[in-house]
């Protein structure tokens, strides 16, 4: 009986096994690289109903953050402000803009398509469900708003700045110095440590003593002055499963 | 380093030993007992239950890897991250922060008087009810109280208003209301609960319907013992008892802490105690504070349960036993049917005297439900006992001028009435044969919150108003004005009995729907002010009516004490005959997990396992062993559970050989199902199931009411050899929780006594059998000495005294004799602390909590066992109801099990003539939740580190983290582990086989259940392992609070916050300040939780700092394999009177357990 395969099929088992396993490993690292928070939510950047400019607000403005997310420092939601927060300015100024109609659909009632439906946001930080995040908790120890959502003063229209994967909390739960900044300083989104610390002549006689380099990074002076405070406060960030899921 | 040795010494011959049982399995050690025991989760890997769920499973198991398969490709094409709104409010309600919890004083109005509660608010939605702790009412809450909550969310509520069952409009509801209405004689039937606005109305409606009658009704309400005061007393009088003056308590067939209440119990356990409430006292110093408790009774109740001298008594001799107490006292009565003679006459004698001993300081309680002359008996002793004024007073309430039922129906007979509108939380329908006859002739408007038996026959059913959603107010057992707030306007657009009270008067029925201010808030406000200023009634301050609202309760308000109209006669007594195995007597109990029927549909309540028998889902008969046993039906009984082992013995194996694969059906749980029985009682019939229950009085039958309002073509399923014949009629009185569950008393009853005589009870003809849910043999532990008992009388064989025994708490059982726990770990001393020592503590730093080491401990003297805790856990941690068949096979997802064991001494060890009153087994209750094991054995096993350790003591789950191999949950020696088998939350386990249904499944009705979801804790999904863990997110913002007083400390430190020094001290919460869900629950002050590094704390007296048990009474479970437990008990104490007949046998529960 003549051979049904002929002789070049030999070696084909093993070319199918080579290109297979380069495909999948092709695919193992797209995945790793491509389905990660990093690259799926960092730079996500949705439309708004209103096309609020915190730039403006808060850079041109000079506004607090919690002059709109007002109970960021009591509650671990960071809430979104009511319509009733934004007429409180907007029936003065501005009222009659294109932009403002889905506010005063909300609360106007002299205008002609209000409605009462509340404005709806598009949410872009998204924690899972099973994660327990609480904002008044990172505020009351130092941590600034911009620690984890970037410089939001600079944004013409809001984006997820970081990832917020669990290896992002992990990194500052491990290494606090980085991000810890005096309590006065959390909702200063330009603060800078080096600034912080050559503009409190007390403040740096205190935690460099008579040794601070005017020529050191800002890194450098960051991580002095962090773990200065991490002492002085007793900061001890958890990294415990409960700390965040429950 | 010498091994360890694990035999049990011989119990030295100068000791009694003790047998200790959860159920009737384990007092035979049965072999399908141990077979149960053995395996870890009952029927784990099968889910199927017979042969036809295994071939409809196979074919959808491939039908829906098919369809998945298929789908996956479109499923991709949608691979995109979905957008979230978030939508703000438009004007921001008053006091709300998004993500914050709100608290509101408000109250739950009961027959036994208002119960203050302070009810959390999410985003308006109402989840969870706590005692309001400075309400001078404060009587801790029950489970019923706690499982309230969950009736407003039931999705099956009434929400239209019916004629006869038919939907009919609002507006033409009004019109009939007042067409009905419009003769005047209409007849008002309340509730037994007491409030002010009501009692006004009732005088405005009584001007506006000339021919107007109040009457109030609820079936277990009591009418003798009411007959009695008010005969005494006067209208409306009655009876509160102040525990903390009773040194001295006899019960007779009261259940006077649960289910029979007369008036607040703190007191009670104030009493129980032995360190005092705050654990700051010498127990031995403390004993002449301690109260005794006497208990006679049918069968056994909770109160029962923490009686230190407890004889079964049936309920027909109940007089009986009175009369001869009340001789004993001097009362010269007529002993009906001559003395108790013997060791019984002598329990009496003894009894009487120890009262007598404590005049002034002593109280006799009848249960409510016996007849008037019983209790004017009652009140003549009481008077001889000098309780009043003391230990008991009479109060005039405002239910003056209400009538009884049984005046209701002579007034519909004599025809003054025309129109009937209940207001009551009852269901005459079901309840009450007379009374639906009559109310037939009438027409009746019925305000109801379910659509009961009643409401379907009603000419108009309303839709009520759940107490969380309506205005009112209510009164306290003493009489303290409270007020009842709403949270959050009615669902379904309820209208509450005030309103509907108002729309009479007015002509005008409120709508919620509308923006307009309820008439019912008007009204309260208006009665608030005449409340105020009684005499004038002018407009109370605004800031008084703010303060109400605020704490909930008018401060220095009571009830008016009553003093005696008219001194009741010796009653004459009828003798009645001794029930003997042809004429029985029965007891129609209340409920643990119904009550009267009204908390069928509530879920919580019926999974959560009754109280004594550990049923779940389900009633049944109960019958003294001894009784079962000459009657035939227990040899059955125990026939069933031996099945399995004699067919595997008649084939030459023994235990040993048996695998896992091989227990038959019938031996996974001994006891699963149970052999049905009839019992015949004046030509009416009931067929049921029997269990027995142990220290039952002999030839007595118990069966609870309010079972059995319902059952549809399922119900037939749950029988084996045959069944018995049930109708489909009342399948629309019930939703698919209350249906196809337990067995229906209230024929037999037909009236409102409490017993009858004269029942006989005979297994059913063809042999039926009816499948039982019973935990009470789930997640056992092999009996070792978990739950100790110690008494304040020496003991007479050991001749320990109070003191020594209290020594000798931590060396019961296997810690008698098992050497100390040793450490393979270098540095750490034999037994001493790994985790939670100072030097550990300074070695790591990041390792440990240097603010707050938590632990818990449970005072096993002052619990009951009530389930309040079990239930409150469920509402406060998103716990999944499984249903009855989920049940039975051990799936129930209860974190908090509530242990029950009798215990009795070796029956060989009784001497000669031992009376049946000496025998009675005690009964110990012990609620185990995961024990927070500092060395933890099921965080060794996880192979994916979803259990792990905090730095602040707990053992943590993370949920997400969790893939559910269920090897902790092996591993677990307190089996405190529960596993979701299925996505309970997703999938509506409550409707025949649909959680195996998969994904075809049937979801879960509406989405009302989710809005009592406590949103800080995760809803758990399928294959997921879930257990206790401290109520972490109540820790975990009780921490957080702490940090934000520390900033703002910090912030106000001159020279900003870097000159501010946070410390660890700083960081601790306020001492106590954080109360976990069951502690809240607990009116006994059982459950002791805080921080161990606090020394102010109240948990830092019992453990140190280093989790060492430093209160001699207390012990951790299962100390011998070194787990170090953060949660401990503490033994119980019982006071014996020394010379009680059958004092020997009491205290000894545990002492040679193992």
């Amino acid at each position: 009986m003549a051979n049904i395969f002929p002789r070049w099929t030999n070696l084909l088992p093993i070319k199918i096994a080579i290109c297979l396993g380069a495909l999948a490993f092709g695919v193992v690292i797209a995945f790793s690289y491509y389905a990660t928070p990093k690259t799926q939510r960092v730079g996500y950047m949705p439309d708004q109903p209103i096309p609020y400019d915190h730039e403006l607000h808060v850079k041109q403005l000079g506004m607090d953050c919690r002059f709109c997310h007002s109970f960021a420092e009591e509650s671990g939601h960071a809430n979104i402000p009511t319509a009733d927060r934004c007429w409180t300015c907007h029936q003065h100024v501005k009222t009659e803009s294109e932009k403002l109609v889905p506010l005063r659909r909300a609360i106007d009632k002299s205008f002609e398509g209000y409605t009462g439906e509340p404005v709806k946001w598009v949410r872009i930080h998204k924690s899972p469900d099973y994660v327990f995040f609480d904002h008044s908790a990172h505020l009351s120890r130092g941590v600034s708003c911009v620690s984890c959502h970037g410089n939001v003063n600079e944004m013409r229209v809001v984006y997820q700045a970081k990832d917020h994967s669990m290896g992002f909390c992990l990194d500052c739960h491990r290494a606090p110095e980085k991000h810890l900044r005096p309590l006065e300083e959390v909702f200063n989104l330009d603060y800078t440590a080096k600034n912080y610390v050559e503009t409190h002549p007390d403040f740096r006689a205190a935690v460099f003593g008579e040794d601070y380099d005017s020529a050191a990074s800002e890194e450098e002076v960051q991580e002095v002055v962090g773990t200065f405070l991490k002492n002085h406060w007793d900061v001890q960030p958890k990294e415990s499963c409960a700390t965040c899921h429950r | 380093m010498s091994k360890r040795k694990w035999q049990h010494p011989e119990i030295p011959a100068n000791e009694a030993s003790t047998k200790v049982w959860r159920s009737a399995g384990e007092l035979e050690d049965t072999h399908g007992l141990r077979q149960w025991l053995e395996r870890e989760f009952p029927r784990a890997a099968e889910t199927m239950i017979d042969e036809d769920d295994r071939e409809t499973s196979r074919r959808s198991f491939m039908k829906v890897m098919g369809a998945s398969t298929a789908l996956a490709g479109f499923g991709l094409a949608a691979c995109r991250r979905p957008e979230e709104l978030i939508v703000p409010y438009v004007n921001a309600p008053e006091w709300v922060i998004p993500g914050k919890p709100l608290y509101y004083a408000s109250s739950i109005p009961t027959a036994g008087g208002a119960v203050p509660a302070v009810v959390t608010n999410y985003q308006g939605r109402p989840t969870k009810l706590e005692p309001n702790r400075i309400h001078p009412g404060n009587d801790g809450q029950s489970a019923f109280d706690q499982a309230s909550i969950l009736d407003l969310y039931n999705p099956a509520r009434s929400r239209d208003f019916l004629n006869k069952g038919q939907k009919v409009s609002r507006a033409t509801a009004e019109k009939q209301l007042a067409e009905w209405t419009a003769s005047g004689k209409v007849g008002f039937v309340f509730g037994e609960d007491d409030s002010a606005t009501r009692t006004h109305l009732r005088g405005e409606l009584a001007q506006k319907f000339a021919g107007a009658k109040f009457y109030s009704y609820e079936a277990l309400a009591g009418a003798g013992r009411k007959a009695s005061n008010e005969a005494i007393f006067g209208a409306g009088a009655e009876l509160v008892a102040d525990y903390a003056q009773a040194k001295a308590i006899l019960s007779l067939d009261s259940d006077f802490l649960e289910l029979d209440k007369q008036g607040p119990v703190k007191g009670f356990y104030d009493r129980r105690h032995v360190n005092g409430r705050n654990y700051d006292k010498d127990a031995v110093q403390n004993k002449k504070n301690l109260n005794r408790l006497y208990v006679a009774e049918p069968t056994y109740s909770l109160t029962g349960g923490m009686a230190d001298h407890r004889a079964p008594v049936a309920p027909s001799q109940i007089g009986r036993f009175l009369a001869q107490l009340a001789s004993e006292l001097g009362v010269s009565v007529a002993i009906p049917g001559g003395k108790f003679t013997g060791k019984k006459e002598k329990w009496v004698k003894e009894c009487a005297k120890d009262l007598a001993k404590h005049r002034g300081e002593a109280l006799v309680l009848l249960g409510s439900r016996y007849d008037k002359e019983l209790h004017d008996l009652a009140h003549l002793v009481n008077v001889k006992l000098g309780a009043y004024g003391k230990s008991l007073n009479a109060v005039k309430t405002q239910k003056a001028g209400l009538a009884n039922a049984e005046q209701l129906v002579a007034d519909i007979n004599a025809k003054a009435l025309d129109t009937v509108i209940l207001l009551t939380p009852a269901n005459p329908v079901l309840e009450n044969e007379a009374l639906t006859e009559a109310l037939s002739k009438v027409k009746i408007v019925q305000l109801g919150l379910r659509l009961n038996a009643s409401a379907n026959a009603a000419d108009l059913h309303v839709p009520a108003a759940h107490y969380l959603e309506s205005w009112g107010d209510s009164f306290t057992s003493s009489g303290v004005y409270t007020i009842v707030q709403p949270m959050i306007l009615p669902l379904y657009g309820g209208v509450s009995e005030l309103e509907l009270l108002l729309a009479l008067r007015d002509g005008k029925l409120h709508d919620s729907n509308t923006s307009a201010l309820s008439p019912a808030y008007t009204a309260v406000r208006k009665t608030f002010d005449s409340t105020v200023h009684p005499v004038t009634g002018a407009k109370a301050a605004e800031a008084a009516w703010m303060k109400l609202l605020r704490e909930g309760f008018l401060k220095g308000s009571q009830y008016a004490l009553a003093s005696v109209v008219a001194a009741p006669p010796v009653p004459a007594l009828k003798a009645q005959a001794e029930p003997s195995a042809k004429a029985l007597d029965i007891v129609y109990s209340t409920d643990g997990s119904v009550f009267d029927g009204r908390y069928i549909d509530n879920a919580w309540l019926q999974e959560a396992p009754d109280p004594i028998s550990k049923v779940c889902w389900d009633n049944a008969i109960y019958l003294a062993p001894e009784t079962a046993k000459d009657l035939g039906i227990y040899e059955e009984l125990v026939e069933l559970e031996k099945k399995g082992a004699a067919w595997w013995a008649s084939l030459g194996f023994d235990d040993r050989d048996l695998k896992k694969s091989d227990v038959p059906e019938e031996g996974e749980g001994p006891s699963l199902f149970a052999p049905v029985a009839k019992i015949t009682i004046n030509g009416k019939t009931l067929e049921a199931p029997v269990i027995v229950a142990f220290g039952m009085a002999a030839n007595v039958i118990s069966i609870s009411l309010g079972y059995g309002q319902g059952y549809d073509e399922h119900f037939a399923s749950e029988f084996k050899n045959g069944g018995i014949s049930y109708n489909q009629d009342g399948k629309g009185n019930v939703s698919s929780v209350g249906v196809n569950a337990g067995f229906n008393a209230y024929p037999l009853r037909g009236g409102v006594d409490y017993f009858a005589q004269g029942a006989s009870i005979a297994r059913a003809e063809n042999g039926a059998t009816y499948k039982m849910a019973r935990t009470q043999e789930h997640h056992s532990m092999y009996g070792r000495a978990l739950a100790r008992e110690i008494s304040t009388a020496e003991d007479k064989l050991t001749h320990k005294d109070y003191a020594a025994q209290i020594k000798g708490v931590q060396k019961q059982g296997m810690d008698s004799h098992i050497p100390e726990n040793m450490s393979l770990y270098k540095g750490v001393t034999n037994g001493g602390p790994i985790t939670s020592g100072l030097a550990g503590r300074e070695e790591k730093p990041n390792l440990f909590d240097k603010s707050q080491q938590w632990a818990m401990s449970i005072d096993l003297n002052v619990c009951n066992g009530c389930n309040a805790c079990l239930v409150a856990c469920q509402a406060e941690n998103n716990i999944p109801v499984v249903g009855k068949t989920q049940v039975a096979m051990g799936r129930e997802m209860h974190w908090i099990r509530m242990d029950r064991y009798f215990a009795a001494p070796d029956l060989d060890q009784y001497p000669e003539g031992t009376d049946e009153w000496e025998k009675s087994p005690e009964m110990i209750p012990q609620p185990v939740a995961c024990v927070q094991c500092e060395s933890a054995p099921c965080e060794t096993v996880c192979p994916v580190n979803a259990t792990v350790h905090s730095e602040d003591g707990l053992n943590t789950m993370a949920y997400n983290r969790c893939i559910g191999t269920r090897y902790c949950a092996n591993n677990c020696p307190y089996k405190a582990r529960r596993f979701n088998f299925f996505d309970y939350n997703k999938r509506n386990p409550l409707i025949h086989k649909n959680l195996y249904k998969g994904p075809m499944g049937v979801k879960q009705e509406g989405d009302s259940k989710s809005l009592q979801r406590n949103p800080n804790v995760s809803v758990r999904m399928r294959g997921v392992m879930e257990k206790c863990t401290y109520c972490v997110q109540r820790l975990q913002s009780a921490k957080i609070e702490a940090k934000k007083l520390a900033k703002q400390e910090a912030l106000a430190v001159a020279g900003g916050s870097t000159k501010a020094t946070i410390t660890a001290e700083k960081l601790m919460p306020k001492t106590d300040s954080v109360r976990v869900a069951c502690q809240d629950a607990c009116d006994a002050g059982a459950i002791v939780f805080g921080n161990l590094l606090d020394p102010k704390s109240m948990i830092s007296r019992i453990k140190d700092e280093n989790n060492k048990i430093i209160n001699d009474r207390a012990y951790d479970l299962l100390n011998y394999i070194g787990t170090r437990p953060r949660t401990s008990y503490l033994a119980r104490v019982k006071n014996p009177n020394t010379n009680m007949p059958g004092k020997e046998y009491v205290g000894k529960a545990t002492v040679h357990m193992h």
